[in-house]
């Protein structure tokens, strides 16, 4: 419809032209007489000009070279459409790296596939950790250091090698001592380093899934509803012929939560589930895994205290809702500086705390 | 074992708009109802003896649909106005987010460094609350080995402080908080 419009006055426009082009030539020239103010001169021309002129070409195209202009025709004909006026960006097909020229928008554009919306919620858990639990972690935690007074260096981490041998020169250095894990280093927590929490994995394999997949996208859509999160179904790495597991079948099923999602996870865990647990007794206090990482598990019954699965429960069948092992990452190096945080947030603990 | 039946995805097709729920007023006004997927959304246990093949569960058909149906929506596209508009909006949080950043990374520090000066302050500091300097200048004697900075060695010992902080405390902000902060009498 547009470009018919676009096409009826372009013929109009060519058809009939409202002044003759010989006068509007003269207008012209009359202008540009006029700003460069020699009037006199300007006038005698433009009044002898149009005589010298033949007006009649201008006037009558007659000939039989002259083409019918008809871009109605012309469009149809066209096998191709033309390319659009203005610029328009289009995002590459795939990634060609970060120093190609023809980048994908950046993730906050609205346009870009990865761009996701919000935050639309303020968690309450993440106000109170800004408000009270980091300036009172530090506060707990504070380590005075009198002026002339510094932290105790640690030695070398990786041991040299010392003895008579030759081959000793420019060895590459030993391992610590009782294994090759280098533990993390714990420096005096200050306002730079309070601990925080920075993700959660939830996690849960599901081992009836080795007879069908059905088990699966149950847990898969239950840890959906839970976490508000894509679930991700990952491949077994090695085969276990004791519990009939082949590598590559699809038996887990994990989430990563950050920022709001993790904050209102965990405040549903703490507050929601956790009192409604028969029995609870508290998280493990051995826990962790010596970087400030905790973890707990949860048993189905558990989960379908989760007010998601709880208001509609009938949705899952009920033998296949699954139990499933949460993940505290953290900013603390240690074991304690991490269940401290988890206290503080409202984690109880039972039992002995190992480092 | 079956093809899952298509009842569900015509339930959900926008282009295939199929009543479900069968109106009261419909069989009013159409005479011929076409008689479809009534078996499929039957209340009634299928028979499993009958019927040949293990028959899956509704609610896992259910559940597959909606975790593995391809329609994803397109990026957005936005008029120039509209993507400023936008664009506009993101950058003011983005920098209010930074100053909220700046600003409690601000009142840490205070807190920090006040701590430090209140802890370098009861170091100094003997029984009488007088440093060394205080007393030379009052003329008395200086004070007892152990009486200087009793309190901050003390303080430094955190006796306790590794167990965490009381169940008390971890209780997330409200806006309408109750007047008693723990029922301690509260059993099962």
């Amino acid at each position: 419809m547009a470009l018919e419009a676009v096409t009826a006055s372009l013929l109009r426009r060519l058809h009939a032209a409202p002044t003759p082009l010989h006068r509007a030539w003269t207008l012209q020239c009359r202008h540009h007489a006029s700003t460069s103010n020699s009037t006199s001169t300007s006038a005698i021309l433009a009044t002898q000009e149009p005589q010298d002129l033949d007006p009649s070409t201008f006037h009558e195209a007659t000939g039989p070279s002259r083409r019918k202009f008809d871009p109605v025709k012309t469009a149809f004909k066209r096998s191709e459409q033309l390319p659009p006026s203005r610029y328009h960006f289009r995002p590459p097909k795939y990634y060609r790296g970060e120093l190609h020229p023809h980048q994908p928008p950046p993730t906050s554009d609205p346009a870009s596939r990865a761009f996701v919306p919000g935050p639309f919620s303020l968690p309450r858990l993440e106000q109170t950790y800004h408000d009270t639990v980091a300036s009172d972690l530090m506060t707990m935690t504070y380590m005075h250091f009198p002026p002339g007074v510094y932290p105790q260096q640690k030695g070398e981490r990786y041991r040299e090698w010392i003895g008579d041998s030759p081959y000793f020169k420019n060895r590459p250095r030993r391992g610590p001592r009782g294994g090759s894990v280098l533990r993390m280093l714990r420096k005096p927590i200050t306002f730079r380093n309070v601990p925080q929490l920075e993700r959660v994995t939830v996690h849960c394999m599901v081992k009836e899934a080795t007879s069908g997949s059905a088990p699966l996208h149950v847990a898969g859509m239950v840890m959906q509803a839970i976490t508000n999160v894509r679930s991700t179904s990952h491949a077994t790495r090695k085969s276990v012929a004791a519990f009939g597991v082949r590598a590559g079948q699809h038996l887990s099923v994990t989430c990563e939560l950050t920022g709001e999602t993790m904050y209102h996870f965990l405040s549903k865990v703490v507050d929601v589930v956790m009192p409604k647990i028969k029995d609870f007794r508290g998280i493990k206090g051995s826990t962790g895994d010596n970087s400030g990482n905790l973890a707990f598990g949860l048993t189905p019954e558990d989960v379908a205290l989760f007010p998601e699965v709880e208001v509609n429960y009938d949705m899952y069948p009920p033998k296949m809702i699954p139990g499933c092992h949460v993940i505290i990452h953290t900013s603390a190096k240690t074991d304690y500086d991490a269940r401290l945080l988890a206290q503080a947030i409202g984690v109880p603990f039972y039992g002995k705390f190992v480092d | 074992m079956q093809p899952p039946s298509m009842a569900l995805l015509r339930a959900f097709s926008p282009l295939w708009k199929a009543p479900i729920r069968p109106s009261i007023f419909s069989g009013l006004l159409q005479t011929h109802q076409p008689q479809q997927h009534t078996a499929d959304f039957s209340s009634t246990a299928p028979r499993c003896k009958r019927k040949k093949g293990k028959r899956t569960d509704m609610r896992i058909t259910n559940i597959r649909y909606h975790l593995f149906h391809p329609m994803t929506p397109r990026p957005l596209r936005w008029s120039r106005n509209r993507h400023l508009r936008h664009w506009t909006i993101h950058r003011a949080w983005q920098l209010y987010q930074h100053n909220l950043r700046h600003k409690r990374d601000e009142e840490l520090q205070k807190q920090y460094f006040s701590m430090y000066n209140a802890c370098e302050a009861l170091r100094n500091i003997d029984n009488y609350g007088l440093t060394a300097e205080d007393r030379t200048a009052m003329g008395e004697p200086p004070s007892e080995g152990k009486e200087t900075g009793r309190l901050y060695r003390i303080a430094m010992l955190k006796r306790g402080m590794w167990n965490g902080p009381p169940i008390e405390y971890a209780r997330i902000q409200t806006d309408t908080p109750p007047r008693n902060g723990w029922n301690h009498q509260w059993t099962r």
